[in-house]
């Protein structure tokens, strides 16, 4: 067994590791779902690569993410830090044993539980009373349905356990405590770092996720999803440095996550130049301590190409983190392909890859890069026609800022996931007729990657309840595209629509240029230029400048290595 | 003014509102944790929005829960927490001391005093105090065998303001056990070096000093034993797994022949590392009845442990990387990067190696070593919050007993020295002083009576009575201190009540400090917030 282990930073990242569990926590359940779709039934996934199997002090199994998530106190909601499941004790008990004389009792307003929360409890509830007395299994009618659910949701998401559906382990959900500050005002790398140079706080971090190491048989590699648009990033390459350090080999996957609103500009050039520095610090340490980067998020989602089945509302990080997700979810398929039986029908599933393979095909080929970009097709679709391959190909829309279009880069590696699609006649199509097809599409294609790895999946992604209801209503139930969409709610959200075909891409190609161009000239300018405006700010962060000097140079071999007919120039130098 | 034709939205307090938005914040601050104050307060149990419950009778976490917003009380928490960083206790202290200074200086000031003045006088009277400080400490002489009976003293006296009696007295003896069990002569004493770990389990008084090591993970392999007697333990940080190196990952332009001899060569290197170790525990424990443990910084994986455990080798994975220092302290030996010349040398030895399980968590306890530089407090409870709380006062307890032992001097305490010292400027400091300076020495003098005022508050004592029989016994030239049962005087010495010097003078350099910038500020501007915030 490969085990992978996840690790969620800051706000937006666990509103997208939020959806990204529902996902799985719903492949879960279709499987053992008697009236489940059958491509659930054999899925050919093993989940064990993400979750692990633990037992409670009362003997009661359990199966909870392998995950360590970092937040803010308070960002939790209505949600224990503790989670639900190890906690047999009510925990209303008031009786003090440490402690003789007086108590004072301080309670914060106690955060409601929405109507999606309410009715998970109630499940549980009910489930355990129809096992103790067999009564008649239908139970008291709910007073609310499906419908109002989703649309409490809709209403009102302000933290990413308000949509959660998963039970998470005593160890995993990690709060910043004693910060005294606004999460708006966590908004730049030095802040992050004053918040881990006292106290105990990394070091507690670090016992939790040696936690789920420490039981890992063999680790294929860590996920890391970060929100780098604040303190955050800071918080995460401490972390990263640890992990180089302690599971040094182990290869590290960063999703550099951002919410539109990130983006959101002040207009104040004090503000600007603040903002960049951060860009330019926060990617020099992320990047130094992984081994792939994969920046994500749009500054406006919801006009993006990506979107163009979607109404989404930028401002709603329940709306983006919901794509993003799915996204994530695509890309790690094929590393819970390869622990499986050889003789695993490669009709179900096909191109196994672990964390390590991903590294290497996308960074360790002719050139070292790094940073990759992320394409995704939200729903892909269906492989019928002569121009199937192409028409996938087309629908392929990056989801990585700061990068250039329609380059020509002969050098560009790639690996593609794509699953559930349908192919002509409308069942889902085989891995040899997906194969088939996109290898054709790149013969007649005027650009190619120099490689491409495809992995390919049977299993759809699954629409779990509190996904949003984004949907337009050209998508049909099985995320097909309608040609005459019937009239209806004008948006389509888990009710309406089951599953969706996925295809992404993450590829290395020198379209990411910008993004790397523009950091380093962040950097330069603001930083370590004669007389930069920021050289004071970035030095209360805690750099010296020739610590901004390394990164400046760190990252202009970067964007050396991607230049085209590099020999030529660094030859003329 | 002008600022405020830029920026229409910005608040300008002019200086007198800034003051008292100032002294207002210092004093609000000052009233939450008041009640915590001393073996008589009030314990704090917090409900948080999710029902999440923490238990406090600690300044220091008590701040670190809050969610403090406004920027005074930050700052303010800001030095009272850094105190704890530095000196490990005196939280409270230092909060109720800078919103004491605020408040005596808040009555100077509408008098119509200049604060300028008054911050002129606190630093005479500063002076004065640390100057008095080092008469009024009793010195401790270490060497070799420190002196017990002050450790516990000084132990106790912290612990009892955290927990009740009993419990207080039972972590009394296991704290300053611990401290010396780790303390090297001619060098710093460094805590870390004591384990604190805890068990879900039974109660706090099954709250126990382990001298050894107890780690929170156990061996990974099912025929490996749960309890072994007089074993050899090897501390290593040596990669016992099967590792992707570079060369095999271009799997996709060679062929699958190459990759496959790859993969076994890459093995072979690994068990040819566990040979090296199963090789050394035959040479030790050939021909006797002992065991051999391997304590891993790194991973080892199911190939390696099948070895291991073939051999008889109790193996555990991923040690906490401070165990590994731990470790070698408890049992001797090296801990080892390379398992290349591993000598029986490196080996430390322990008397009893055992596991305990309890649900999914397991621990191990190693046991009966000989001469321990390192141990662990083994902290029980029946629940989260309670443990929690423990262990901040362990914490606590701790850096008491390095403190005694660093500073070389104790300080008497139930208020003892506060009176003393308010005592000595009043009498001493305040005629040597020209001028106005003379109330800024007065106010500093009154405020450091906020220690035995709030101590009598909290027992329910009238504070007036017991300022004045207090002052009184130390005018007539006796040390006394505040009976909380009573309310009478005491002499803290005949009930082993002291606090530790460094705490102290951590106070009153601080505390003095922040009160003069918060009261020398001349316009809050507060401008840009709220702005972004979600509503």
């Amino acid at each position: 067994m490969k085990e992978i282990v996840t690790v969620q930073v800051g706000g937006f990242a666990n509103f997208v590791g939020s959806h990204f569990w529902n996902f799985q926590d719903e492949l879960l359940g279709l499987a053992e779902d008697p009236y489940a779709d059958s491509v659930f039934k054999k899925q050919h996934l093993d989940m064990d690569v993400l979750y692990r199997t633990g037992e409670t002090q009362q003997g009661i199994l359990t199966y909870t993410p392998r995950l360590v998530s970092i937040g803010f106190q308070g960002s939790l909601g209505s949600i224990s830090s503790h989670g639900t499941l190890y906690n047999h004790e009510p925990t209303t008990t008031s009786d003090v044993t440490t402690w003789t004389a007086g108590v004072s009792t301080h309670m914060a307003e106690r955060h409601k539980k929405n109507l999606f929360l309410r009715s998970l409890y109630e499940e549980q509830d009910k489930t355990t009373t129809v096992d103790d007395r067999t009564v008649d299994r239908s139970g008291p009618q709910r007073e609310y349905q499906d419908k109002d659910i989703v649309e409490s949701l809709e209403k009102g998401v302000k933290f990413w356990t308000d949509f959660s559906k998963v039970d998470y382990h005593p160890q995993s959900l990690y709060e910043l405590s004693g910060l005294w500050m606004d999460d708006w005002e966590f908004d730049n790398y030095g802040i992050g770092r004053d918040a881990l140079a006292h106290g105990l706080r990394e070091e507690e971090i670090s016992e939790r996720l040696r936690f789920f190491v420490e039981e890992c048989d063999r680790v294929q590699g860590f996920q890391f999803m970060v929100d780098d648009s604040g303190g955050f990033s800071a918080v995460a390459a401490e972390l990263l440095e640890n992990i180089a350090d302690e599971y040094s080999n182990t290869p590290v996957l960063l999703y550099a996550l951002r919410a539109p609103e990130s983006y959101v500009n002040l207009g104040k050039r004090k503000q600007t130049i603040l903002r960049s520095l951060h860009d330019a610090v926060s990617f020099s340490r992320l990047s130094s301590y992984c081994n792939l980067v994969v920046p994500v998020g749009l500054p406006s989602l919801s006009t993006s190409q990506v979107s163009s089945f979607f109404c989404i509302e930028d401002e709603k990080p329940y709306h983006c983190s919901a794509i993003y997700a799915a996204a994530l979810h695509s890309i790690s398929l094929p590393f819970r392909m390869g622990s499986l039986a050889p003789t695993t029908d490669l009709h179900y599933v096909s191109g196994a890859v672990d964390v390590n393979d991903v590294v290497q095909i996308l960074s360790g080929q002719s050139r070292r890069n790094k940073v990759a970009i992320l394409d995704m097709a939200m729903p892909a679709p269906s492989l019928t026609g002569n121009e199937a391959g192409e028409k996938l190909l087309d629908y392929l829309h990056p989801v990585t800022p700061e990068i250039a279009e329609d380059v020509e880069d002969l050098q560009a590696v790639e690996t593609m996931t794509i699953h559930g699609v349908l192919g002509p006649g409308g069942h889902q199509a085989s891995a040899f007729e997906v194969k088939d097809t996109i290898h054709r599409a790149y013969e007649h294609a005027t650009t190619r990657p120099k490689f491409c790895h495809l992995s390919m999946a049977h299993t759809p992604l699954p629409i779990p309840l509190p996904f949003p209801s984004i949907f337009k209503n050209i998508v049909g139930q099985h995320g097909e595209l309608l040609e005459n969409p019937a009239a209806g709610p004008s948006l389509k959200g888990s009710l309406d629509i089951h599953s969706i075909p996925m295809a992404v891409r993450l590829r290395s190609s020198s379209a990411i240029l910008p993004y790397l161009e523009n950091r380093l000239g962040y950097l330069r300018r603001y930083g370590v230029d004669r007389g930069a405006p920021g050289a004071e700010l970035v030095r209360s962060w805690g750099f010296e400048k020739d610590e901004l000097e390394d990164f400046g140079e760190a990252l202009s071999k970067m964007v050396i290595e991607l230049k085209p007919h590099r020999e030529v120039s660094s030859d003329s130098d | 003014m002008s600022l405020r034709v830029l920026n229409p939205n910005a608040e300008v307090l002019n200086k007198s509102a800034a003051l008292h938005m100032n002294i207002n914040a210092a004093k609000g601050l000052q009233d939450v944790l008041k009640t915590n104050l001393g073996p008589k307060g009030t314990i704090k149990m917090l409900v948080g929005g999710a029902g999440d419950i923490k238990l406090t009778k600690d300044g220091n976490t008590l701040l670190k829960e809050m969610q403090i917003q406004n920027p005074t009380a930050i700052m303010i928490a800001r030095t009272a927490v850094a105190q704890d960083d530095i000196s490990g206790d005196g939280t409270t202290s230092t909060v109720l001391f800078i919103g004491e200074l605020m408040k005596q200086s808040e009555r100077c000031i509408d008098e119509g005093m200049h604060p300028r003045v008054l911050v002129d006088g606190f630093e005479i009277a500063k002076r004065a105090t640390l100057q008095f400080l080092e008469k009024f400490k009793t010195p401790v002489v270490m060497g070799e065998e420190p002196d017990k009976e002050i450790l516990k003293m000084v132990a106790r006296t912290t612990l009892r303001t955290k927990l009740y009696e009993a419990l207080a007295d039972q972590l009394t003896d296991i704290v300053v056990n611990a401290v010396l069990c780790i303390r090297k002569p001619e060098e710093a004493i460094d805590l870390f070096m004591v384990e604190i770990m805890h068990m879900r389990h039974k109660f706090d008084v099954d709250t126990r000093l382990v001298e050894g090591l107890v780690l929170d993970h156990g061996s990974r392999h099912p025929d490996m034993k749960r309890r072994a007697e007089n074993c050899y333990i090897l501390t290593c940080n040596v990669s016992l797994e099967y590792e992707k190196s570079e060369i095999n990952a271009g799997f996709f332009y060679s062929n699958a022949e190459q990759r496959e001899a790859m993969v076994a060569a890459e093995r072979r290197q690994v068990d040819e590392r566990v040979q090296k170790i199963i090789e050394l525990k035959n040479k030790v424990c050939s021909g006797n009845d002992n065991n051999f443990v391997v304590i891993n910084q790194k991973g080892i994986d199911p190939p390696s442990l099948d070895l291991l455990a073939r051999a008889g080798i109790v193996a555990l994975r991923r040690a906490k990387r401070r165990n590994m220092e731990r470790l070698v302290l408890a049992c001797g030996g090296e801990a080892v990067n390379s398992v290349d010349d591993i000598t029986p040398d490196c080996l430390g030895w322990a008397g009893l190696v055992y596991e305990h399980i309890l649900g999914e968590e397991k621990y191990t306890f190693v046991e009966n070593v000989k001469n321990p530089h390192s141990c662990t407090i083994l902290i029980k409870g029946p629940n989260d919050h309670t443990i929690a709380q423990i262990k901040d006062a362990v914490r606590d307890g701790l850096r008491a007993v390095k403190n005694t032992i660093e500073d070389e001097a104790v300080v008497l305490g139930a208020g003892a020295f506060e009176v003393a010292a308010r005592q000595f400027l009043m009498n001493e400091v305040k005629k040597t002083v020209q001028g106005r300076a003379q109330l800024g020495v007065e106010a500093f003098a009154n405020a450091l009576l906020v220690v035995p005022k709030t101590l009598a508050e909290n027992s329910g004592l009238d504070t007036q009575d017991v300022i004045i029989s207090l002052t009184g016994e130390h005018d007539r030239g006796n040390i006394v201190g505040l009976n909380q049962h009573t309310g009478e005087p005491i002499d803290p010495q005949m009930e082993g009540i002291f606090d530790n010097y460094s705490v102290k003078r951590q106070i009153v350099n601080s505390g003095p400090v922040i009160a003069s910038q918060l009261l020398l500020v001349d316009e809050v501007i507060r401008a840009g917030r709220n702005m972004r915030k979600p509503s």
